[in-house]
């Protein structure tokens, strides 16, 4: 039996609660609280603690999904997090108006980590921005000595989400099979 | 207006023991309302351990059939942190030294959360 821990995190609002919930096999361990600063306009609750969730990718191999909160001041939780962790994915807010120091800011503070371990980038609501930068995204990458893979998704669509996920454990063990079953509904 | 308040609330909390050494009215997502801390203390990293740990707490009781969250108490060499919710939308965080009568702690603390409650 294969068991492997991730663990999601990035901008607020990014969608990491959200993708956790899309993909999760079980009932998502969450821990919101009503948001009373400027995220407020941007959405109702925020997550304080922790999300977790679970995916079995075949009989032998299960993975632990962890979201962290966005904001720096819970920062100690993202330490916390990525204990034992194999991989990271990365969700960015495109729609933000100061991407690169988003992924400069969530960079620097998993350097460390992701000189160990796997990471991939999610870029999520591209709907509400005016189009993706693509070259100001991989200067940035760059910039940070990280080579690493970058998707466009949609973190409310298990689809786009599971393909990160299947990149993450696929550059974390080459050999696995990493087809994500698709859920019969 | 508010914050002066539950301000004073929390200084008559601070002394009605010489054991309790710090007091803060969080938000759920952990942010200060009011507080009075000691200065070496950064009230940003209270604000959020307090709503990461009082959202934990509330998940574990409802979780392993504890019924409704009321307190998280933290215990190390030095003393004890006691979280507390104050309605919904907001939690007491009191740190006291290691000596402290936990009884009369809680006996304090549940008369400021009733103060506050009717502040806020």
């Amino acid at each position: 039996m294969q068991q492997y821990k991730i663990i999601f995190s990035g901008s607020v609002g990014a969608g990491k609660s959200t993708a956790i919930k899309v993909i999760s096999d079980i009932e998502v361990v969450a821990t919101e609280a009503r948001a009373s600063d400027h995220i407020q306009k941007m959405k109702e609750s925020t997550t304080v603690a922790m999300d977790y969730g679970r995916i079995n990718l075949d009989a032998e191999t299960t993975v632990h999904l962890y979201g962290t909160p966005g904001q720096e001041r819970f920062s100690f939780m993202w330490e916390i997090l990525a204990q034992g962790a194999l991989g990271l994915v990365l969700l960015i807010d495109c729609s933000a108006t100061a991407i690169k120091t988003d992924i400069n800011r969530y960079l620097a503070a998993f350097k460390d980590f992701i000189k160990e371990n796997a990471v991939v980038i999610g870029l999520t609501r591209s709907d509400l921005s005016t189009g993706i930068d693509w070259e100001m995204i991989y200067d940035t990458l760059a910039e940070n000595d990280i080579s690493a893979p970058v998707f466009e998704v949609d973190a409310r669509n298990k689809t786009d989400i599971n393909m990160l996920v299947e990149a993450l454990v696929l550059s974390i063990d080459p050999t696995i099979d990493s087809t994500i079953n698709p859920v019969v509904t | 207006m508010r914050e002066e308040s539950i301000t004073s609330i929390l200084a008559d909390l601070n002394s009605s023991s010489t054991d309790i050494e710090a007091s803060a009215i969080i938000s759920t997502d952990g942010l200060v309302i009011a507080s009075l801390l000691p200065t070496s203390v950064d009230e940003d990293r209270v604000g959020a351990m307090s709503a990461a740990m009082l959202s934990l707490g509330d998940r574990t009781a409802l979780e392993l059939d504890r019924g409704a969250l009321e307190q998280v108490l933290i215990k190390g060499a030095n003393g004890y942190i006691l979280m507390t919710h104050v309605g919904h939308d907001a939690v007491l965080t009191v740190m006291t030294k290691s000596s402290a009568k936990l009884g009369l702690i809680f006996l304090d603390v549940k008369r400021a959360v009733a103060d506050v409650t009717s502040v806020l």
